[in-house]
């Protein structure tokens, strides 16, 4: 009984959200008066009405979350900054594709054996990148990754077999799965994906090996003299965060029904990044709330036209630069992030009035100083 | 091994850093249970003598024994497993986590510091009532308190303790001494001390380091007595 009562003090809020977000198909669907199953049409149902239109939405923040969140946990919690994250998320994407369209397995145990497939490349690319190159320190395996992402990018899009520059479609997925015919379904599963993924990355990050990434982040040296392989644990992080990349690239497949290079490019290592730093490097919720608060942004922003004098502008055409407005002001106003700035500024009330108080504002002066 | 052998033992060592040759022939022992202080001016190569046995600056010569082993060629992850506990200087803690995640990540095997606890909250009690915070938002003399309480949650056989009382008020130096001294217990330690009162009172043994080279070690109660000596290398009297 105690256990639930402290269980919903400290997350009763986000159970709350999770219902939310599981009502949600439902409550969009009563305020606009449509189908959360879209409408019938012969014998298949046919994805139209307010309640898919945003469930499709939220499906895009769920994968984007997921992207960020092992962006996160190799930039915010392990420090280490790689710039070919869209590697991962690609390059699963692309496994799941091919073998769905240009093998003769049947469709469900092609679904299945791409995921499997998909994932366990992407968690092997990651381990060997990171033996190859891990010893790198800072900018130099950023700009290694990069150059691996950006040749992946360059050969996909040559690629004949795979219909270069256009990619090639998924035509036919399992029924139940296909969000172009049970998006429902398909909504609580990526909600489930989402969900697990950041119970997981909480449970790592609560573990003593949680805490050595973080050692790690702070002081690589000194993780290493107090015992540690360092570069074993940077190998994890790296697999873990590749293998949950690849995680999103798949269900990203999914959704699109269609597979290209611009998965590979550096759209997709970009995003997550400005999305964890907004929302904050190194806390949990932080790239969820990046993630979900530039999707609703964008989606919401997409399709308006400011006129400007005699001039029209659609927001879709300077999207970039709105972006960039937004990076700019987001960390000048919370330098450590939406949530982590947030953070701070709680722990710092919670201990006025205690002895270490000073200790506190002193440190928090020193750091931002 | 037996009894009277030295627990750490370092022979003759050259060690470079960058093209900067820094230790140019250092000898140290540390004995069984004992407190070896390395005494010697700035830039005498004292920080360096404790880097070059954690392997972060390895000598390109001599030998560093410990406990009979050598560890020649050994990553420094691989020396801590040994056993020895080093305590850099500047209160090297990691400020982002918490004061039990500090420790908690200090353990070797499962349990540690549950069986550490005791020993480590009595000797440092301010940090059971830090336990939550970031190490970041303790006072200096806390963080060396948690610098060495962390280093004594493994069982290590040997400390290396790096300038503590540096910077730290004198009731907070009289603490970390009553530490030290009752670390002896459990662990040798190797000691790097600029203020010479704290090292006379603590060391049994004391090694002077000069331009990189030790030029005079002994028992620490006789070096009390030679002024000459005290003059010539240490500038006090």
């Amino acid at each position: 009984m105690n256990s639930l009562k402290s269980f919903l003090k400290r997350d009763g809020w986000m159970l709350f959200i999770f219902i939310g977000l599981l009502a949600f198909p439902f409550i969009v669907a009563t305020l606009t008066g449509s189908s959360p199953t879209g409408v019938p049409r012969g014998d298949r149902m046919i994805m139209r009405g307010e309640s898919v239109r945003w469930q499709a939405v939220l499906i895009e923040v769920f994968i984007l979350s997921l992207l960020a969140m092992s962006y996160n946990l190799l930039f915010g919690f392990t420090g280490v900054v790689s710039f070919g994250h869209a590697l991962f998320f690609g390059l699963s994407g692309y496994i799941f594709g091919i073998l769905l369209e240009y093998t003769a397995l049947d469709t469900g145990l092609a679904t299945g054996l791409g995921i499997v497939l998909g994932i366990a490349a992407s968690g092997l690319l990651g381990l060997g990148i990171g033996l190859a190159t891990l010893r790198l320190k800072g900018v130099y395996f950023a700009i290694f990754t990069l150059a691996l992402a950006e040749m992946a990018y360059i050969f996909f899009s040559r690629l004949q077999l795979t219909k270069a520059e256009d990619g090639f479609a998924i035509g036919e997925l399992p029924v139940w799965l296909d969000p172009t015919q049970s998006r429902l379904t398909f909504y609580y599963i990526t909600l489930a994906v989402f969900v697990v993924g950041f119970l997981l990355l909480r449970r790592l990050m609560a573990s003593p090996t949680g805490a050595v990434f973080k050692a790690i982040r702070e002081n690589e040296d000194r993780a290493q003299s107090i015992g540690f392989n360092t570069l074993r644990f940077k190998l994890l992080s790296l697999v873990i965060a590749g293998m949950m990349a690849g995680a999103a690239g798949i269900l990203q497949v999914m959704l699109n029904k269609k597979v290209g290079p611009e998965m590979l490019g550096l759209t997709y290592t970009i995003d997550p990044l400005l999305m964890t730093i907004i929302g904050g490097t190194g806390t949990l919720l932080g790239p969820v709330i990046g993630a979900a608060g530039l999707h609703l942004l964008d989606v919401g922003l997409r399709d308006q036209v400011i006129a400007l004098g005699g001039a029209s502008i659609r927001i879709a055409d300077v999207w970039g630069l709105i972006l960039g407005a937004i990076f700019i002001l987001v960390v000048m106003v919370f330098p450590y992030g939406i949530v982590g700035t947030y953070q701070r500024w709680r722990l710092k009330r919670q201990h006025r009035g205690d002895p270490a108080s000073a200790a506190t504002s002193r440190a928090a002066r020193r750091q931002s100083g | 091994m037996n009894d009277s052998a030295p627990v750490l033992a370092i022979e003759n060592i050259h060690t470079f850093i960058g093209q900067f040759h820094i230790l140019e022939g250092a000898s140290v022992a540390v004995q069984q249970g004992g407190i070896t202080v390395l005494l010697g001016r700035n830039g005498a190569g004292k920080t360096t003598t404790l880097k070059s046995v954690m392997g972060i600056t390895p000598p390109s010569q001599g030998s560093i024994h410990f406990r009979g082993e050598p560890l020649a060629g050994k990553p420094s992850n691989v020396i801590a497993q040994m056993g020895i506990g080093y305590v850099p200087e500047h209160r090297a803690i990691f400020r982002e986590l918490t004061v039990k995640e500090n420790l908690q990540i200090a353990e070797r095997k499962r349990g540690d510091l549950a069986r550490r606890g005791d020993l480590i909250f009595d000797l440092f009690p301010d940090l059971k009532r830090l336990y939550g915070l970031p190490g970041g938002n303790l006072s200096g003399g806390q963080q060396q308190m948690l610098a060495m309480a962390r280093a004594l949650v493994p069982e290590n056989h040997l400390l290396l303790i790096d300038e503590p009382s540096e910077g730290l008020a004198p009731v907070i130096i009289e603490q970390l001494m009553r530490a030290i001294t009752r670390l002896t217990d459990h662990a040798s330690v190797l000691l790097v001390e600029q203020n010479f009162r704290v090292a006379s009172r603590l060391a049994n043994d004391y090694v002077i380091v000069d331009e990189g080279q030790s030029v005079a070690s002994g028992l620490i109660a006789n070096l009390v007595n030679d002024d000459a000596l005290i003059q010539r290398y240490l500038g006090v009297a």
